[in-house]
């Protein structure tokens, strides 16, 4: 359980330190190291398969790491299942795949973690859904199911339920690569308006003109390892690591 | 001319019409030819002998029986007996399935070895042999005289004795309603209450519901019982024979168990099947909502795989209500068994296989009906994205 006081405290929101991930024999993270402070905008890019995923997975605790640290809001991450379930109340996940519950409405999608996890009267957790629905700017399909909405707004919805849980950090992990080019645009807003309310946010994305607009620093894998960490005009225009520039020359199309 | 033929609304009636034309034509013929070979043996056709009396008994009936009652009667119970077994037989192997069905998608290797050594087994006898096998091993229980009572159960080479309430027909009917009321109930009240209360509370009022049908199913029982008499009558040896409490013969006991085991192993998989279509980012994502593993799995997982499982688990309990048919094997008054007896003794062999078409035809269709319906009502609304 995290203690009022240590969540309030100060110190980073995530530290992530010698961070070492197998699947099997596979070395998926290799000694990483980083520290997200309270309010920082952190964006991860990366070619296929260098550990994105890997790595924000393990920070909720969706894998499990073989070696190293996590403390998240001055919590360690360990076998304690207290620790894990006060940190998912913290801690807000949006997916590639939306992996919205298809068998509820939109609104029961926003309130179930909240009436059931943080024990929110039904009232107030109905009133806190409807609020974020209309800040993701879809109020009017509350009580439609998710497979009557487009992608966009599906994944809208998939972030107005994480924020329900009013969640401290807010972990993305490639939000708009299943959408079409026409809806990405409706997702990055809400996430820009996301980070200028001052959201703790780590987002897995190679949306660069996004990492560019709020991102405090961009973060590059490869192979496992945090390969390069500066803040967006350094990262873009003077990086001077090979696989950085091959990277980008890849993404940003020259 | 030409060009209405070659219209196509005009060409697919004209096809339909010529279809069933020549199928009314075959039926038709048949049913002449019958009437003129029947009547040349002196066998008059017709359903006049459905009110005669049988002149023999069944040896199991949730109906009074005697052998003065007519065919038709006889058809009843014989349907009814099916229905008792294949619901029995459904519900058992439901369970069994679900078991089996979930060691075997459980983490746990030495489940999941069990569980497909249970599959491979079961699924790979025939049923018959497996009805047999069952009969044999219940009739070589011990004699009522020697056999040794548990919990006021006495398992026998005649049955298996169970305590019976001593209660009225009619209050016996309303308590049977009632606990069908208290599974029907949360279903119903999970369904209105869906968007006025929270899950939580959803769960206490489903429960409650539930609680209540079953407590007025007690009331009933008690209010309804026999005068001088007390509320459950318990099997105990008198002589030679067994007396007072229910008996549930072997060969309805063989059957359900065979169709139980055997059933199990084929919704073992269908369960499997249900639960390995989940997609694994909702899991994930009611995970990383802090929902508690039970919850992952009674809101998520279980409520999406359901939805899976139930179209063809429907394709499997009609299979099993065929299988009831076994009966004959055993000599199980089933609805099948009945209408063989009546072949040999009314000799009009149409007649009968005619209403036992009807009858299964009755019975399975409004079983897919019944299923039908839950498949409509629960069906996900929209477009589905695999994840
Ligand atoms: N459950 C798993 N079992 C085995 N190997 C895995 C598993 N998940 C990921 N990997 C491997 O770990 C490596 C890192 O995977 P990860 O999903 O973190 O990459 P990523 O950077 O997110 O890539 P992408 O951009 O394609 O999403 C990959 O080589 C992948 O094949
Ligand atoms: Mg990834």
């Amino acid at each position: 359980m995290i203690s009022s006081n240590s969540t309030k405290a100060g110190g980073p929101a995530v530290r992530i330190e010698n961070l070492d991930k197998y699947y099997g024999t596979f070395h998926a993270l290799r000694k990483v190291n980083l520290s997200v402070e309270r309010g920082e905008r952190i964006v991860i890019c990366g070619p296929s398969g260098s550990g994105k995923s890997t790595m924000i997975r393990c920070i909720n605790r969706l894998e499990q790491h073989n070696g190293g640290r996590i403390t998240v809001l001055g919590t360690e991450l360990n076998d304690d299942i207290g620790n894990i379930d006060g940190i998912r109340r913290e801690v807000g996940m949006v997916f590639q795949h939306f992996n919205l519950f298809p068998h509820m409405t939109v609104l029961e999608n926003c309130m179930i973690a909240p009436t059931l996890v943080r024990n929110q009267p039904r009232a107030e957790a109905e009133a806190t859904a409807r609020r974020y629905l209309e800040k993701v700017r879809i109020p009017e399909q509350a009580m439609k199911f998710p497979g009557q909405l487009s992608g966009g707004q599906q994944q809208r919805v998939a972030i107005a339920r994480a924020l329900c849980m009013q969640p401290q950090i807010m972990l993305f992990d490639e939000p708009t690569s299943a959408l079409d080019p026409e809806m990405i645009s409706e997702v990055l807003d809400v996430m820009v308006t996301l980070a200028s309310d001052g959201m703790t946010m780590i987002c897995v994305t190679h949306e660069m003109g996004f990492a560019r607009r709020v991102a405090d620093r961009v973060i590059f894998m490869d192979g496992g390892e945090i390969v390069e960490q500066a803040p967006p005009e350094e990262f873009f225009t003077a990086s001077q690591n090979e696989r950085t520039r091959q990277f980008l020359s890849q993404v940003l199309g020259h | 001319m030409v060009s209405l033929l070659r219209n196509q609304k005009v060409r697919n009636t004209l096809l339909q019409v010529v279809y069933v034309g020549s199928l009314a034509a075959l039926v038709l013929a048949g049913i002449i030819i019958a009437r003129r070979n029947l009547a040349e043996q002196g066998i008059t056709s017709g359903f006049d002998f459905l009110y005669k009396s049988t002149g023999w008994d069944v040896n199991f009936s949730l109906l009074p029986a005697t052998a003065n009652d007519p065919y038709w009667w006889f058809f009843l119970i014989g349907i009814i007996n099916t229905l008792f077994l294949g619901c029995t037989g459904l519900i058992l192997a439901t369970l069994v399935g679900t078991i089996v069905g979930l060691a075997r998608t459980s983490a746990n290797e030495l489940a999941q070895l069990l569980g497909r050594t249970y599959v491979d087994i079961f699924r790979n006898i025939p049923l018959i042999l497996q009805v047999f096998f069952w009969y044999a091993l219940i009739t070589h229980l011990p004699t009522p005289r020697a056999a040794h009572e548990a919990w006021g159960l006495l398992l026998t080479s005649r049955g298996l004795y169970v305590p019976a309430p001593n209660v009225g027909g009619v209050a016996m009917a309303l308590a049977t309603s009632a606990v069908i009321a208290a599974i029907a109930l949360p279903v119903w009240l999970g369904r209105t209450s869906r968007l006025s209360q929270p899950f939580g509370q959803r769960a206490t009022i489903q429960l409650a519901g539930a609680a209540a049908a079953l407590a007025c199913a007690a009331i009933i029982l008690v209010v309804g019982r026999l005068p001088d008499a007390p509320l459950l009558d318990f099997p105990a040896l008198q002589g030679l024979n067994l007396r007072g409490g229910l008996r549930v013969p072997p060969e309805f006991s063989a059957l359900a168990i065979a169709i139980a085991i055997y059933g199990g192993s084929y919704i073992a998989e269908i369960v499997r099947g249900g639960f390995k279509s989940v997609g694994k980012g909702q899991m994930e994502a009611a995970r990383s909502l802090g929902l508690s593993p039970w919850r992952v799995f009674t809101l998520v997982r279980l409520p999406l795989a359901l939805r899976a499982m139930l179209p063809i688990l429907a394709n499997q309990y009609v299979w099993l209500m065929k299988a009831t048919t076994m009966g004959i094997a055993v000599g199980f008054t089933d609805f099948f068994m009945i209408v063989a007896l009546t072949i040999n003794h009314s000799g009009q062999t149409l007649e009968v296989i005619g209403i036992l078409m009807g009858g299964f035809l009755a019975i399975n269709l409004s079983l897919a009906a019944v299923f039908n319906r839950i498949n409509k009502a629960i069906a996900l609304k929209g477009n589905q994205l695999r994840g």
